[in-house]
């Protein structure tokens, strides 16, 4: 099936570049967070989703400095105020100072969700088994648009305008860049052996935060420039 | 990897099957259905747990070989806790070395174990002992500790090494205690229990003494000739005479041990080893015959002489001859005894080392079998019969714990 939806991407007649992903940091793995489902950047920290707690990273120093005791299996998201998680079949808003839930949408694959960000105005949710992406309407949980991409879908992020998706099918692990439109691959950042990305985030400068499933850790990996 | 199934997952992790079932209830891809299989397996609901882990076995793609060779290693389990022996041992091992390639080592001992156990289910203690041998104990988890130091300790049983299977015992004892699993520690001092149990009985001189495992090694270990009526076989010093496929020359040796140093009557010896009441010339014939045959089988350890009245057994060194029954008389307790040896027998081979009709022996093993006392492998003509295990195996502390694809 995989082959099938390839063959109709333009992409596989212009294969995208591939480069091997450059790990630049490794953060964790944390007591009592034996692994990582979402991961998103507030500005000055790594917020990390490990199931029961969401775990505030300093980037700087690799240490914890606080944590949200909230139910968090999927993917996490900051839109400037609030954090957004994944929790079993819904989003919940979160108020970062208190924990807070402040309100729930539905998901949009009703528990079939992986990855989660934030970006103009829209929440972009990944599907994992489905192989898709799709724009929510943050207030009700309306579908606003599908992206279908050829790979299972891990997390999301837009970083500068581009939009950026983790993969994670065995042992491949990649981060995709992929035309917002068309769904078709433009880059590919391939990961080591052993290494997977379950979350994704952009810090929104050179760097990708990705969550590394049950091994518990952060990795850093560097964004290549813009062309 | 998706929201449900982690949430699911760690339902499960806790101990909340339900609450997994209430998650992934619904869902029909590979991941919810490993999950679902799990939770059913752990609700006690066998088939359909199988059925469900098959089903995501095959649904795992090409590339996601972990995730299936998990599966393929819970379905294993839950096969092994349903006493089903028809899986292939390959696709199991095959697995394994996938687990062991991905350095999944815990599944992959798992794995390894699981296959000593149904070797073990089969009667073949041999192969059970190497496999088990090969294990790799270092890295293995408490509760794995303890289901092996327990097949370790039945393999040690049923060849009656009893301090070898005590000291296997205490060592799964202490591991069933590191994991803190009530469940385990209950099936270590059920499978122990074994140990202070009447075994048999010491019959001497007309005296009769119900005997422990431990005294039942002891004995066989002195000097002296032990005929073995729970396994049909004289014990002489280190040397074991198997004479489970000829009833008669066993019967002669009964007699002749129960009635040492007294001699046994021409009648009475032809009354039991051939079952003739009234016996003319020429049953006399036959048992000077028979009497021939066990005199040059047991010529090193000891010989028969003729007396007035019938036959007289001396040991040449000193020592008693005893003779060792099952702990209760009857066809039930005889075949329970046979089968004691732990390996696999034929309805056949059962009916000609107690002497009794096939269909007799049909009989009891059919009852026995109704009450779990002993159980069959194999259909029609290649049905065996065993002892059930010593270890019931708590199958649900055992299957891999995380299954989501990773």
């Amino acid at each position: 099936m995989t082959r099938k939806t390839q063959d109709h991407h333009p992409a596989s007649v212009h294969p995208a570049p591939v480069h091997a992903a450059e790990i630049v940091r490794e953060y964790g793995p944390y007591p009592g967070a034996d692994r990582v489902n979402g991961v998103t950047h507030d500005g000055h920290h790594v917020w990390a989703a490990t199931g029961t707690q969401l775990v505030a990273i300093d980037p700087e120093n690799g240490q914890p400095t606080r944590s949200l005791d909230c139910a968090c299996d999927a993917g996490t998201a900051f839109d400037g105020t609030h954090l957004y998680q994944i929790a079993e079949a819904r989003i919940d808003k979160i108020d970062p100072a208190t924990g807070q839930v402040l309100a729930s949408i539905p998901a949009p694959g009703h528990g079939s969700d992986s990855g989660l960000t934030w970006a103009e105005g829209s929440l972009w949710v990944g599907q994992y088994r489905d192989r898709k992406i799709y724009q929510i309407d943050p207030m009700t949980g309306a579908v606003l648009r599908t992206i279908e991409t050829n790979r299972y879908v891990t997390g999301v992020t837009w970083a500068e305008g581009e939009l950026w998706h983790g993969t994670w099918e065995g042992d491949e692990s990649e981060i995709r860049r992929i035309d917002p439109h068309s769904g078709a691959v433009l880059e590919r950042l391939q990961m080591p052996a052993g290494t997977g990305v379950s979350g994704l985030e952009s810090d929104g400068a050179q760097l990708f935060y990705c969550g590394g499933g049950p091994s518990g850790k952060v990795r850093a990996v560097r964004r290549p420039k813009t062309r | 990897m998706d929201s449900l199934i982690n949430a699911a997952a760690r339902a499960l992790a806790g101990g909340d099957a339900l609450g997994a079932l209430k998650r992934v209830a619904l869902r029909d891809d590979p991941s919810a259905l490993a999950l679902r299989g799990i939770a059913m397996a752990q609700l006690g609901e066998h088939p359909r747990a199988r059925e469900l882990l098959q089903r995501a076995a095959r649904g795992f793609g090409a590339h996601e070989e972990l995730a299936r060779a998990r599966c393929i290693v819970a379905e294993a389990e839950v096969a092994l806790a349903m006493r089903d022996l028809r899986g292939s041992p390959r696709t199991l091992a095959t697995a394994a070395g996938t687990l062991e390639a991905r350095a999944d080592l815990a599944n992959a001992l798992q794995a390894r174990l699981i296959a000593v156990r149904r070797l073990l289910l089969l009667g073949r203690l041999e192969e059970a002992a190497a496999a088990l041998t090969r294990l790799d104990a270092r890295d293995m988890s408490p509760s794995l500790t303890a289901v092996a130091e327990l097949a370790a300790a039945e393999l040690a049983l049923r060849s009656l090494r009893i301090s070898a299977a005590q000291a296997a015992f205490e060592r799964a004892h202490q591991a069933a205690t590191r994991a803190c699993v009530p469940a385990l520690l209950a099936e270590v001092a059920e499978a122990r229990a074994t140990l202070d149990r009447p075994a048999a009985r010491r019959c001497a001189g007309g005296v009769e003494q119900a005997l422990r495992l431990d005294e039942v090694a002891a004995l066989m270990a002195s000097s002296g000739l032990v005929v073995d009526a729970c396994r049909r076989g004289l014990h002489a010093g280190a040397t074991w005479l198997p004479l489970a496929r000829r009833p008669v020359l066993f019967a002669l040796a009964r007699a002749l041990a129960e009635a040492w140093p007294a001699d046994v009557d021409r009648q009475a010896l032809i009354a039991c080893a051939f079952r003739i009441r009234r016996p003319d010339e020429t049953h006399r014939a036959r048992l000077r015959v028979e009497i021939g045959r066990l005199r040059a089988l047991i010529s090193p350890y000891a010989h028969i002489e003729a007396s007035a009245r019938g036959f007289v057994l001396k040991l040449h060194e000193g020592g008693d001859a005893v003779v060792l029954a099952p702990p209760v008389d009857g066809e039930q307790a005889a075949l329970v005894a046979l089968l004691s040896d732990g390996v696999p027998w034929s309805t056949s081979a059962l009916a000609l080392a107690l002497g009794a009709s096939q269909r007799t022996v049909q009989r009891a093993l059919a009852e026995l079998e109704t009450g779990g006392r002993v159980r069959s492998v194999g259909r029609t003509r290649a049905r065996r019969w065993l002892s059930p295990p010593l270890a019931g195996f708590t199958t649900i502390l055992l299957l891999p714990a995380a299954l989501p694809p990773e």
